[in-house]
């Protein structure tokens, strides 16, 4: 490990940061790569001659690539590197095991590459966000209680008597995601050889196990986790309290309460009991507020440093990502009440919801966190502030261009596949819907292609930073304050 | 970090890290209020939809707030009026319903109207381009492209006067209910390459495209021969037969060889023979006898014959 050479400054009282580096390396790798694949990916849908007559880059194979490098990639990375370095600060506490630690660095690189070849080779469970196949999960699951072992046990070795706000985000997410992971993959592998296996759970109960799971990886894993991100990464940038305690007490027990509930709205209008639907619906509308808690209490952190809006482009970042979350925590119960979805489901309207939380709330969020992280982590500063702007802007214009596209042509679609005539009959076909999609997938691929510029911009910026930094040094200087 | 003290509401007293602190603020009303009124709405919704599981059942609303009534057809036969709690499948039920009920007058119209004056009546024809549109692209655009024009290589195009197996509606309507199965064999075994760059060139002659007019004669000696044995599926006129599906070679129209795409004049002779020695098997249409309805079907012919255009 990279403590050695400053093993003199009381190396049992240091915090271990070199994991927090490594990870937060891993987080922009990922994003750049996820972030390409994404691009690409929009660009077969817009010209489909892309695809090369290629199987393994067709669409079907690259879009789990997509995500699970940015969710579990870029995303997972980031809860990794700042979960760590929160909970050393906030605890007062070195990791419980560095070699633990270590193991789940190397431990989640793997499973993100197998994950990505094993798709690209056609292996998926066919379960969106969980395509892995069983000997992936296996290696998910033990990386995953390891990864909870190493962050319970450095809790409880806290100086400090209370656990601050962002460590329960944080371990709800962790506690969450292990249930999730292990329930949703419960399968049957045909051979102890075969990379194939069948889902224990069968017809809508495993279409409800899915999305029990892939609706609560949105809300643990996508929200919490990011809230706990946030809670550290605002009052820091700010230097300003959080604004309320009792609202984050209140809102963290609503959201991990009645997030539980929401999963099958996803399956609206399909052959689930009507009365799993309804109440999916209302757990949404349940959820809105709670969800707004989290967004109030960052943005009223500000309260009294609003200038810092005009002069800190990591702070624009991290209010940016707020809004974003707030806007999409309201789309998103209105998505899932049953008339609303009957025009939205199946539709780009949801891929846009996706990204509108996806790019707007948890990329921005991390490119915020990262940006006030990376500087302490080499004891540096970063390497330009103009580059941050610069950032800003293309990911805040791409977001943007890439939203409406979705709204327009999914709202078009949906209105378009249930148009009828004075006849009675269909006033469109699907390719008809297809065709005036169109456009609006071009509009979406340079969106993203903003966004994944910003993304490079970022990585630049980062590498530039990192070499003029010393890690040694900012080892020596973090021996823990007394508070 | 900011070294000033905070002013205005207090923070609970616990501080980490350094500056990391909470205040006491109160909830803001507008949130608290909000999150009651969302209660209220989920009450509500309860109250209109099924909800709540209980036991083997599920609660179902409060009677008659959201009901649904719907006819339906039981495996007799009758119509019977039902009744119901809010429920997708009876949703579902009622919309079709109407959609069907709007259909139906205008569907049974043109089951009992023969072919020929289908076209004549203009209402008719309007619901018939309206249903026929549709249709048409979710079940034979696929093959025959968005307005049927077709595509040389792949499948016939519809909207011209040609028609391989007849273009008459009781012809169009056997196609689409049997299905087709386009066929000829190959012939690289039978004919020297010479003799199939002959008969090429004939095949080329016949539609005005440049060729070797010494190779076309000696082609034509052989369509006509037993060696080669070609008119007997494309007539000796070489103009098809429709009760075979055999193409017409005297037209302008190409439906295997892409000879107007073909730039020079041997191109175009190694196009046909790429055909007359490999044969085709390709020629199939699928029977949708199974998929779509009588009236349907009966709908599609008029469509193909008079909408698009072209029927005889």
């Amino acid at each position: 490990m990279a403590t050695s050479s400053v093993a003199a400054a009381g190396a049992a009282e240091q915090y271990n940061y070199d994991i927090v580096r490594k990870f937060t390396i891993m987080t922009l790798v990922w994003g750049a790569i996820g972030m390409f694949v994404g691009v690409y990916i929009a660009s077969e849908l817009a010209f489909p001659w892309l695809n090369f007559d290629n199987p393994y880059i067709t669409f079907g194979r690259l879009r789990p690539v997509h995500t699970g490098a940015v969710i579990f990639g870029f995303g997972g990375s980031a809860l990794f590197a700042t979960s760590y370095y929160v909970v050393q600060r906030t605890c007062q506490a070195r990791l419980f095991s560095d070699g633990m630690a270590n193991f789940t660095f190397w431990g989640w690189q793997a499973v993100i590459v197998c994950m990505a070849l094993g798709n690209m080779m056609g292996y998926s469970q066919g379960r969106e966000y969980a395509e892995m196949e069983w000997p992936i999960d296996l290696l998910i699951e033990i990386v995953w209680v390891t990864y909870l072992i190493v962050f319970v046990a450095t809790i409880m070795k806290r100086k400090q008597p209370h656990i601050y706000v962002a460590n329960w985000f944080y371990l709800a997410f962790i506690l969450a995601t292990a249930l999730l992971h292990t329930f949703n993959n419960l399968a049957v592998p045909i051979d102890i050889f075969s990379m194939k296996s069948y889902s224990l759970f069968s017809g809508a109960q495993d279409a409800m196990t899915q999305w029990w799971y892939g609706h609560n990886s949105v809300g643990f894993f996508l929200t919490a986790a990011f809230l706990g991100m946030m809670y550290y990464f605002v009052p820091k940038q700010a230097g300003r309290p959080v604004y309320s305690y009792r609202l984050s007490v209140l809102h963290f027990w609503a959201i991990i309460f009645l997030y539980m509930w929401a999963g099958s709205h996803h399956l609206h209008w399909t052959a689930i009991p009507d009365w799993t639907s309804t109440l999916a619906a209302t757990f949404s509308i349940m959820l809105l507020l709670p969800s707004w808690g989290g967004m109030i209490n960052g943005i009223l952190t500000l309260s009294g440093a609003w200038d810092k809006l005009r002069t800190d482009p990591v702070m624009r970042f991290l209010i940016v990502a707020l809004s974003f979350y707030g806007m999409s925590t309201f789309e998103g119960p209105m998505m899932s009440l049953k008339d609303v979805n009957a025009l939205s489901h199946y539709t780009d309207w949801t891929v846009g919801h996706v990204h509108s939380g996806a790019l707007g709330w948890v990329a921005m969020i991390t490119f915020g966190s990262l940006y006030h992280l990376v500087p302490r982590l080499w004891n540096t500063q970063m390497h330009s502030m103009r580059l941050i702007n610069v950032h800003f802007w293309l990911a805040t214009i791409g977001v943007l261009l890439y939203i409406t596209a979705m709204w327009i042509s999914g709202i078009m679609q949906g209105l378009m596949w249930r148009a009828f005539d004075d006849f009675g009959n269909l006033q469109y076909s699907f390719v008809e819907s297809v065709a005036a999609a169109h456009p609006f997938y071009i509009m979406r691929a340079v969106g993203g292609a903003f966004f994944l510029t910003g993304m490079l911009i970022m990585c630049y910026n980062m590498f530039r930073t990192i070499r003029k930094g010393n890690a040694s040094e900012a080892q020596a200087s973090i021996s823990p304050a007394v508070a | 970090m900011s070294e000033e003290k905070v002013k205005g509401p207090t923070t609970t007293g616990h501080v980490w890290d350094d500056d990391l602190q909470e205040l006491t603020n109160p909830l803001p009303r507008w949130w608290i209020w909000g999150f009651y009124i969302t209660f209220v709405f989920t009450v509500v919704y309860w109250l209109f939809y099924p909800a709540w599981p209980i036991g083997s059942g599920f609660t179902k609303g409060v009677p008659g707030l959201n009901s649904i009534t719907y006819t339906a057809t039981t495996v007799d036969g009758k119509e019977v009026e039902k009744t119901t709690h809010w429920n997708m499948r009876s949703k579902y039920m009622v919309e079709m319903n109407e959609l069907h009920a709007a259909q139906k007058q205008w569907f049974d119209k043109v089951a009992a109207t023969p072919y020929e004056d289908v076209a004549k009546d203009a209402d008719l024809m309007q619901f018939v381009n309206s249903a026929g549109k549709t249709l048409f692209s979710d079940n034979c655009a696929p093959c025959h492209q968005a307005g049927g024009q077709g595509k040389i290589g792949f499948s016939p195009n519809l909207t011209d006067d040609h028609w391989q197996y007849g273009g008459t509606y009781e012809e169009i309507s056997h196609t689409i209910v049997a299905g087709r199965q386009g066929y000829m064999p190959p012939f690289k075994e039978v004919l020297k390459d010479e003799q199939i760059g002959q008969l090429a060139n004939y095949v080329l002659s016949m539609s005005g495209e440049p060729h070797d007019a010494a190779a076309a004669t000696a082609g034509a000696a052989l369509f006509q021969s037993e060696t080669a044995a070609c008119y007997y599926c494309h007539g000796a006129d070489a103009k098809g037969r429709t009760q075979m599906g055999s193409a017409n070679l005297t037209d302008k129209i190409w439906l295997w060889a892409d000879i107007p795409a073909e730039k020079t004049a041997e191109a175009k002779v190694d196009a046909v023979k790429k055909i007359i020695s490999g044969g085709l098997a390709r020629g199939v249409m699928p029977y949708w006898n199974e998929r779509l309805k009588p009236e349907q079907i009966k709908l599609l012919t008029v469509y193909v014959h008079d909408g698009l255009g072209g029927g005889k």
